[in-house]
């Protein structure tokens, strides 16, 4: 055969083609960092505090299984003081100190994920998950790379909402903090009670920290509701709220959303105060810690926490806030290796259209069943009650989808 | 060494850079901006964009405070409602007004609304002094972020979700990213500096300063404490409107929880570090405002890790490192960074032959 120059430039694309393959594959970098912000300081230091060990035992974990094709993980964390802007510069810095090794990044608050939405554009864009359940981020035509790890305030509403019709509730009251997080399902879930024939009695919203408890309480009692749903608390107001209506004789019941459902602040509660908060309820996107048995990603985490935090009190408990962050984590790491195992570049794009195509993943028993990226989020819950006796959360209902 | 400035007009006197070593300064810093627009790395580039936009508040503190002798502690609100008008004003005007051209007529009008609005503000000046004047301003912080997220004004405010911000467009050039941005903001904090210094030699001026040192012994002389009072408002809370304009167009998106209370206090803790009634003052002032938590971070995270673990130990030592930074140097030196820096140039000035 002889070589014409049309065959020549056939036969060096094909070498270039089969040299550069390789090349590619190499050019991969030492490690892939995900950077976070995390409120250490500030109001939401508790929350902080408690979710920052998760980071370690995410690296250990996702490590010793190979990182992301083999490549190992790092991640960068940053206080945020829970100050919105700090977790911006915290996201401006790690990119502009890790680069395009950055893959992804983890934002401690709904205004956080808002001030860092616009920016996620072209060179800058990185997948993104966080704390917040904001219903505004789960649209991925306006937010492509931020996802929800569970499902948004306006479907915990929803479940709630369906739950207080199951139970043949009439009147429902909503109190909502006079933040964003507060008022972010109020206008959807007056909708959807109207749908199911519920009649909304009264809509008060209060101060996040140190509301003027006996007003509401009064107004409360004076609505006639039967049920009442608290949103847009984490510590504070919502245990205030349940023991104020309680000691004016109320029967109302309380319902809260994922953020008012941690066992520690609950048992906190009922060891200073009484066991008022008997029969309190509310969605949990998660299985608690301690419900594991069918949980096997859930026992590893045990077994890693043994390990890794002997002798604190982690060792035992991981609260629902740490789990909603490994929970954002793993979702993520699914995207990434998901995307690697397509043979396509870590690209924000590429790692994007594979989260928002997760379907029937098996997380290994964060939630009640395989489930599946709709609109960025996950829409399943289910209502659990907590019972001061033994401080703990128990199922109250069979998982929703939404 | 130099040991006189030789002026032989008053000519010579009277011109804002009126030695050498200012002009070469200012030419100076110049040059460096442009290099460093050019040059600098993302990350300088976004902390000094940030400075930047400090810097235009804390000069317009600085006329209020420095040279009046006025105390605000409600500031932050005009940085908020230049932030908010120069983009509901950019919203409402977009199809009307060509887009290269909107800059040019929202921000002035965003500015001329902080400084009306200044005046409203500035209105119990003319009765209360010193910290009542201060907790009368803090008001205006409170009051102006509660309207803001009003459900009335939701529709133009965005409320408490924010507001998606527009790129601002100079004559079809889009300043699209923060490096350009931060060209941007370069100019206009130089202008403002240089205006505030020619400001304190005018007539206008004087009449601040007088109002400082003593207001009823300038009433006596002719000065009107109506007038320049309010007008001193009116400028600062002018320039704050700036701030927050260029605020708007850095940041994508804006939320009223960037405006509140902490920033008004920010902008005050800033010049009290820089010095009061200097014109370097809000430029050191910034600098250590801005730059010191950054290398904090930056001290700490090489010393214990940028790890989860140690972020969770470092996170509250930075904090009270900054504290007791803050405090050391107001111990050290009540009239701020100026006052060192004067030291340090006079003694370097004199050398060898006398110190201090």
């Amino acid at each position: 055969m002889t070589m014409n120059r049309r065959s020549f430039l056939a036969t060096s694309a094909a070498a270039t083609a089969a040299i550069g393959t390789p090349m590619i594959l190499r050019a991969q970098p030492k490690e892939y960092v995900l950077g976070a912000s995390l409120p250490l300081t500030g109001p939401f230091a508790t929350a902080g505090q408690l979710v920052a060990p998760a980071f370690a035992m995410a690296t250990k974990l996702f490590n010793d299984e190979g990182g992301v094709a083999g490549v190992p993980i790092r991640f960068v964390t940053e206080d945020s003081g829970y100050v919105p802007q700090n977790a911006l510069n915290n996201y401006q810095r790690a990119l502009a100190s890790e680069g395009k090794n950055m893959i992804g990044y983890f934002a401690d608050s709904t205004g956080a994920m808002k001030l860092i939405a616009p920016e996620l554009k072209g060179e800058n864009a990185r997948i993104m998950g966080s704390t917040s359940f904001a219903s505004e981020l789960a649209n991925p035509e306006t937010h492509p790379y931020q996802y929800l790890s569970g499902p948004t305030y306006q479907s915990q509403f929803d479940i709630l909402l369906q739950n207080i019709k199951n139970e043949g509730g009439q009147k429902v009251a909503f109190i909502f903090s006079n933040t964003e997080f507060g008022r972010d399902p109020i206008e959807h879930g007056r909708k959807t009670a109207e749908e199911l024939g519920l009649e909304v009695v009264l809509e008060e919203s209060t101060k996040a920290e140190g509301a003027d408890i006996p007003t509401h309480v009064t107004k409360l009692a004076q609505s006639g509701a039967d049920h009442c749903i608290l949103q847009g608390y984490v510590t504070g107001v919502w245990p205030q709220l349940i023991g104020g209506a309680r000691q004016f004789g109320l029967p109302v019941k309380f319902k809260g959303t994922f953020w008012g459902m941690e066992k520690l602040i609950a048992d906190r509660i009922t060891a200073e105060a009484g066991p008022f908060l008997a029969g309190y309820e509310g969605v949990m996107p998660y299985r608690y810690f301690y419900d594991r048995e069918d949980a096997p990603r859930y026992q590893q985490y045990a077994e890693l926490s043994k390990q890794m935090f002997a002798g604190t009190p982690l060792e035992n408990y991981m609260s629902t806030w740490a789990i909603q962050t490994m929970c954002g984590l793993e979702i993520a790491m699914k995207a990434f290796r998901d995307t690697a195992e397509a043979g396509l570049e870590l690209t924000p794009d590429n790692i994007a259209e594979k989260l928002s195509g997760i379907s029937n993943w098996d997380s290994g028993g964060f939630f009640g069943g395989p489930v599946s990226m709709e609109n960025n989020a996950i829409g399943t819950g289910r209502v659990y009650g907590y019972n001061p006796e033994d401080g703990l959360f128990t199922p109250k209902s069979d998982w929703f989808t939404v | 060494m130099i040991n006189a400035n030789l002026k032989s007009s008053y000519a010579a006197d009277e011109r804002v850079l009126n030695n050498r070593y200012k002009q070469a300064f200012v030419y100076g810093s110049i040059l460096a901006l442009v290099l460093f627009t050019l040059f600098g790395n993302d990350y300088l580039i976004l902390i000094a964009s940030q400075m930047g936009i400090l810097l235009i508040a804390v000069v317009g503190i600085n006329i209020l405070t420095g040279y009046t002798g006025l105390v605000s502690l409600g500031h932050g609100a005009f940085v908020a409602i230049g932030a908010y008008a120069v983009t509901i004003f950019g919203n409402l005007g977009a199809g009307v007004i060509p887009a290269g051209l909107m800059p040019f007529v929202s921000v002035p009008l965003a500015v001329a609304l902080a400084a009306a609005v200044g005046v409203l503000v500035g209105l119990p000046s003319l009765r209360v002094k010193g910290l009542y004047l201060a907790v009368a301003t803090l008001a205006a912080n409170f009051i102006v972020i509660f309207l803001i997220e009003e459900d009335l004004f939701a529709p133009w405010t965005g409320g408490m979700v924010g507001l998606n911000t527009n790129v601002p467009n100079l004559l079809g050039w889009e300043l699209d990213t923060k490096r350009e941005m931060f060209g941007l903001i370069a100019v206009v904090g130089l202008v403002s500096l240089l205006a505030a210094q020619n400001l304190i030699r005018t007539r206008v001026g004087r009449a601040f300063i007088a109002i400082r040192d003593r207001d009823y012994s300038a009433e006596i002389l002719g000065i009107s404490l109506l007038r320049y009072k309010l007008m001193s408002f009116a400028l600062s809370a002018a320039y704050c409107g700036l701030a927050g304009a260029l605020f708007a167009y850095f940041y994508a998106r804006i939320l009223p929880e960037q405006f509140e209370l902490a920033l008004s206090l920010n902008l005050v803790a800033a010049l009290i570090i820089g010095g009061m009634g200097r014109t370097m003052g809000p430029v050191f002032g910034v600098i250590i405002v801005v730059m010191v938590p950054e290398l904090i971070k930056v001290l700490f995270g090489a010393l214990a890790g940028d790890s989860a673990g140690a972020g969770q130990l470092r996170a509250p030592l930075q904090q009270i490192a900054f504290g007791v930074l803050l405090v050391l140097f107001l111990l050290k030196e009540p009239l701020g960074i100026n006052q060192i820096i004067d030291r340090i140039l006079r003694a370097a000035n004199r050398w060898p032959f006398a110190r201090g």
